[in-house]
């Protein structure tokens, strides 16, 4: 560790005050029946009880979703009551972005001294996603109607094209292999179930069960419902539906919430189960590229990461990123000339799905348990969003990460 | 010269013993005496007058005194401000459904409204002659104060009653008479005065139920209610359990819903009500009572503790292992030190504080039978623990040497007392339901009068806290749903204690009064040797529908002990579940059956020389399979049900006296463990409370 860059020198992530739902493929769950801002807010005041954190020293909450809910104007303040203790702040939303944006957010709230602990709650529900009618005096129609989830993913306004498209052409540009991207998708569904049967995961995610309005149970939400195991086989005999790009290449729709801390050093020493372990923000960064060429995105983000920070692949204990398309992979790994193998140890979106707003969320608190797990280092998080457009940060987790 | 266990409660109110009851044959207070006393006799009589009368107690109290006063003709006053909200018309449809619309006009007739500014009282006053001022305006002293000054200089005469429930006597100048919740059902008052007043044994004359408490803050209910709601709040704090949550967990393992009696109450003013008591306390007695942060915040938004409706729960808030340890010592801790307090200042007789909880806190167990039952070494375990949690709460108000020792017939007898004059004994059951902690007690006051060499014996309610008696606590056969052995420990081990009333005695008397004799309770009282009751008294079997199979013995002591003609009365009633007005069952049931004078009397002549009682059968009977005359129901389940008794019936009076005990134990205990009792109101309530 020889980089000091510290982006947040006033701000740290408390070790453990972390917790995500399990994310259930859209309509298999009860969650696919319920406000799922309201089941966020109750559900983070519950994982935070189970990590020994008050809701009240809770002082700020940036949230992030980016499908439509019910009470949605009330924002934080309402999620928060939902926990029993409301406070101020703000929502914001940038598509599969959200998750780590918030906790970039979170962070600049904590560094500048208006928030001793920030709360960070990222949710999303894509089943029955509400639809939008859009008075349009453009459209000979006059009026649009919108289903939230499908027709925005099947259609980018700027260029008329879908996301499935926009892998294509990433995949045609970079002269991705098939066969590895099937290899690639093997090898995150193995690296998925092998963290679950090896408990990897029990810190992150929190079974919920979901009651009804009698308040009887409806459902228990305890595991990445729809989510199998795939061969080989089947994913070499999977249809194309763009180049490289199968169902099993591929993410699904989910729904789910995730939520992290973030905290002045002082407060995280108090809230932490491990207080001597300090995870420090190092550095952050965004990039555009072309119009339709999304899965590039997130590889060149990092590239630029890295080089204004001084840092190499090589620096990093933990690399996990937000993958819809399994060519991401392909061409991060191309692009950067690392070995794919080596990202997304416990598991990754396109294996568990993609309920946007929290998603990144759960890749940034799997990636810190799994660097704490290995004694500490830097983490790189990174990953792409609507607009052609990768994010990445690097967090920095103490040598003392190691139990 | 009378001996007793512990003191009589009754004898708190000044009216003297039970067995001074028996002994003179007569009551010791008629309502119609003190009415005359408080209001003045027949003719003259003044007014009662309750100020705030829109008010949620005001007005369930201007309902409850209008029942009670309407035969006596003493004119109601309701006063309040011209723009209250209209209280009293609420009422209206739950006294109709109680009393019949003919009756509740007849009983709003009686009541008059009138309007004052808060500083002048109405003109028209006058000529009512207020008698009686019952204050019910906000808990905000000085505005009291100047309320009974306004008073006292147009009516120099009038007897005030504060129905505050924080401020003492010593702070207001008035007596007090803090009612209980709801306030037009409940009969409880707790009242602070240097002696029992008229007023205070009017109530009881009245059938309403005065317990008197000590002049210190916030009374004893208040404590305890506002304490559990406290602790309750501060667990969510520690937890972030949302109050809902909390609420079930609390009704599990203690009984009562703090945070929804409040919703149900009305959060707005329930809130302040509590915040104010906690407040008071915590200024005397330090910070175990300062209430906590979230309970501030309530009493200035005035939100309710539930969420909306239109944000009922999704997340189910369980806890996790190992948390009921936590979740004890923070509920607890502080019950237990605020008990101390309570004890230390002796602020009331052990069974009022103890019933206190139960009847008015929703405690399935009093607070001091908790105690009792946790044992003083495990209690100050768990304040020590608590005051890990809260250091601060540790610094005041902690009497640890009030729990120490928990013996003594004050501990020992909080349900069951007995007396006796050297020749008889008295029982008195002062809970309405019997439980194993009345089982246990009754044992240990049958213990007492044999040891006294006590041979005849009157088994009775106290005359005050028990206004009638509703048959076994059902919340004790939970185990027995789900384990067989567990209902016949039930099932025998309260019999044996009812058969020890027949067979220890060389004469038993059951009496029975207030409105209702039903169940187990009847079951009990069946076993004296002679039985008797008031006339509207009535009594049944409902256990059909519930549906359980009496287990006290029903099923064949009562056939012993009838005409072979009237076994069809008794299975028509366990099977049909009505209930009957003891007058009725006179002969086969109950061996007499008059008015409460008569029946004391009888009561008292029955226990007092030998007389001809019913011969218990002791050799097997053969009850006919046809022997019930109730039309088939159509319900299935409720036919399987009375199957069940009726075979209980016949199998265990077909065998000896002796065997039947455990024939009809080993019946009971099997239809606990069935579906139809699961599916039932027990395994419903079970499902309810228990599985959270």
């Amino acid at each position: 560790m020889t980089n000091d860059k510290n982006m947040f020198p006033g701000a740290v992530i408390p070790y453990g005050t972390w917790g995500s739902s399990f994310f259930p493929t859209w309509q298999t769950s009860a969650l696919a029946e319920v406000n799922i801002g309201q089941f966020a807010g109750e559900a983070m005041s519950y994982i935070m009880g189970k990590r020994n954190v008050r809701q009240s020293e809770i002082d700020y909450l940036v949230s992030g979703s980016t499908i439509p809910w019910h009470w949605k104007f009330w924002g934080s303040p309402f999620l928060s009551s939902t926990g029993g203790h409301r406070i101020g702040g703000h929502h914001l939303e940038q598509a599969c972005a959200t998750g780590l944006q918030a906790i970039i957010h979170a962070g600049s709230e904590v560094n500048m001294g208006s928030s001793d602990v920030c709360g960070v709650l990222t949710f999303d529900r894509t089943s029955d996603s509400p639809v939008g009618v859009f008075p349009e005096r453009r459209t000979y129609e006059r009026t649009q109607v919108l289903a939230d989830v499908w027709d925005n993913f099947g259609f980018d306004p700027a260029t008329g094209n879908s996301m499935i498209a926009s892998a294509g052409n990433a995949a045609r540009k970079h002269k991705i292999d098939r066969r590895e991207v099937d290899d690639i998708s093997y090898l995150r569904h193995k690296q998925y179930f092998d963290s679950l049967e090896s408990g990897a995961l029990d810190n992150v995610l929190v079974p919920l069960e979901v009651l009804g309005v009698q308040g009887k149970p409806i459902g228990k939400v305890e595991s990445d419902i729809g989510t199998k195991a795939i061969s080989l086989e089947t994913l070499r005999a999977q249809r194309e539906l763009d180049s490289c790009v199968t169902s099993g290449t591929q993410t699904h729709a989910a729904d789910g919430m995730a939520t992290i801390l973030v905290a002045t050093p002082e407060k995280a020493k108090e809230l932490s189960s491990r207080p001597e372990i300090l995870i420090q923000f190092v550095g952050k960064t965004e990039y555009r590229t072309s119009p339709s060429m999304m899965p590039e995105a997130p590889a060149l983000t990092v590239e630029k990461l890295l080089k204004r920070m001084s840092l190499g692949l090589s620096d990093m204990v933990v690399i996990k990123n937000h993958n819809p398309f399994a060519v991401n992979d392909a061409i991060f790994g191309k692009l950067l000339n690392f070995d794919w193998a080596k990202l997304n140890n416990t598991g990754c979106p396109l294996v568990w799905g993609h309920p946007q707003g929290p998603t990144l969320t759960r890749v940034t608190i799997e990636a810190l348990e799994e660097a704490v797990s290995l004694g500490g280092g830097y983490v790189l998080v990174f990953g792409c969003a609507a607009g052609d457009v990768g994010i990445a940060t690097i967090f920095k987790v103490s040598d003392g990460g190691l139990k | 010269m009378i001996k007793q266990m512990r003191e009589d409660t009754l004898q708190t109110l000044g009216l003297g013993t039970v067995l001074e009851i028996f002994k003179s044959g007569k009551l010791p207070a008629n309502a119609s005496e003190y009415v005359d006393k408080v209001f003045g006799k027949e003719g003259e009589r003044g007014a009662l007058v309750i100020s705030g009368a829109n008010g949620i107690v005001g007005a369930g109290k201007m309902m409850q005194f209008g029942v009670r006063l309407k035969e006596f003709g003493v004119p109601i006053i309701g006063l309040d401000f011209p723009g209250a909200a209209d209280g009293l018309a609420q009422q209206y449809d739950g006294l109709a459904a109680s009393f019949g619309v003919a009756e509740s006009n007849e009983i709003m007739s009686s009541i008059t409204r009138m309007n004052y500014d808060g500083k002048t009282l109405p003109p028209a006053l006058k000529k009512y002659n207020p008698k009686f001022l019952l204050e019910a305006i906000p808990e905000i002293l000085e505005i009291k104060k100047s309320h009974y000054e306004v008073f006292r200089k147009e009516f120099p005469g009038i007897e005030i009653r504060s129905v505050t429930s924080g401020f003492p006597e010593s702070e207001l100048g008035v007596g007090i008479a803090h009612p209980a919740f709801p306030h037009q059902i409940n009969k409880v008052w707790e009242t602070v005065e240097e002696s029992p007043s008229d007023i205070t044994k009017m109530l009881w004359a009245l059938g309403m139920i005065p317990m008197p408490v000590s002049d210190d803050w916030s009374f004893v209910l208040d404590v305890l209610f506002c304490g559990v709601t406290l602790a309750a709040s501060r667990y969510h704090e520690a937890t972030n359990m949302p109050y809902w949550k909390i609420d079930k967990y609390v009704r599990k393992y203690f009984g009562p819903n703090p945070f929804r009696a409040h919703d149900v109450i009305g959060a707005k003013g329930a809130n302040f009500l509590t915040w104010s008591c906690l407040a008071h306390l915590s200024k005397n007695y330090g910070e175990v009572y300062e209430p906590s942060s979230v309970l501030t915040e309530r009493k200035d938004s005035g939100q309710n503790w539930y969420p909306l409706n239109h944000l009922r729960p999704i997340v189910n808030q369980k806890m996790g292992n190992g948390d009921e340890k936590l979740f004890e010592t923070w509920i607890l801790g502080p019950l237990i030190q605020m008990t101390s307090l309570i004890l230390h200042e002796k602020r009331s007789h052990f069974t009022h504080i103890n019933m206190l909880g139960e009847i008015c806190a929703q405690f399935r167990s009093g607070v001091l039978a908790q105690i009792r039952k946790l044992g003083s070494e495990k209690c100050l375990q768990i304040v020590e623990d608590y005051h890990k949690l809260h250091p601060e709460a540790a610094e005041n108000a902690w009497y640890p040497e009030t729990i120490e020792s928990l013996t003594g017939n004050d501990w020992n007898q909080l349900y069951v007392n007995a007396e006796h004059d050297g020749e008889i004994g008295v029982i008195t059951i002062a809970r309405e339901s019997y439980n194993w902690d009345v089982n246990d007690e009754l044992n240990r006051a049958i213990d007492w009068l044999k040891s006294e060499n006590i041979k005849r014996v009157i088994l009775t309610s106290d005359f005050h806290l028990t206004t009638q008696l509703v048959g076994a606590e059902t919340s004790d056969f939970y185990p027995a749903l789900y384990d067989k052995e567990e209902g016949k420990r039930i099932s025998m081990e309260w019999s044996k204690t009812a058969r020890r009333l027949h067979n220890e005695f060389e004469s038993s008397v059951g009496f029975m009064r207030g409105k209702r004799c039903l169940g187990g309770m009847l079951e009990l009282f069946l076993h004296c040797h002679y039985v008797v009751a008031t006339n509207d008294l009535q009594v049944g079997a409902p256990e059909v529908n519930l549906p359980v199979v009496p287990g006290m013995e029903m099923c064949h002591w009562t056939f012993r002990k009838a005409k072979v003609e009237d076994w069809s009365k008794i299975a028509n009633m366990m099977i049909s579940g009505k209930f009957i007005k003891a007058q009725k069952t006179c002969g086969w049931l109950v061996d007499f059956a008059g008015s409460e004078e008569d029946a004391i009397k009888a009561a008292w002549s029955m226990a007092s020389g030998p007389q001809q009682r019913r011969e218990l059968k002791s050799s097997g009977m053969s009850i006919p399979k046809d022997i019930v005359s109730v039309t088939a129901s159509g319900n299935k389940s409720l036919e399987q049900s009375r199957q069940a008794i009726l075979n209980t019936i016949i199998d265990s009076c077909a065998s000896s006296l002796s065997d039947a005990l455990e024939i009809q134990s080993r019946h009971s205990a099997e239809f606990m463990t069935s579906k139809l009792c699961k599916d039932g109101v027990i395994g419903q309530d079970y499902s309810k409370t228990m599985n959270v």
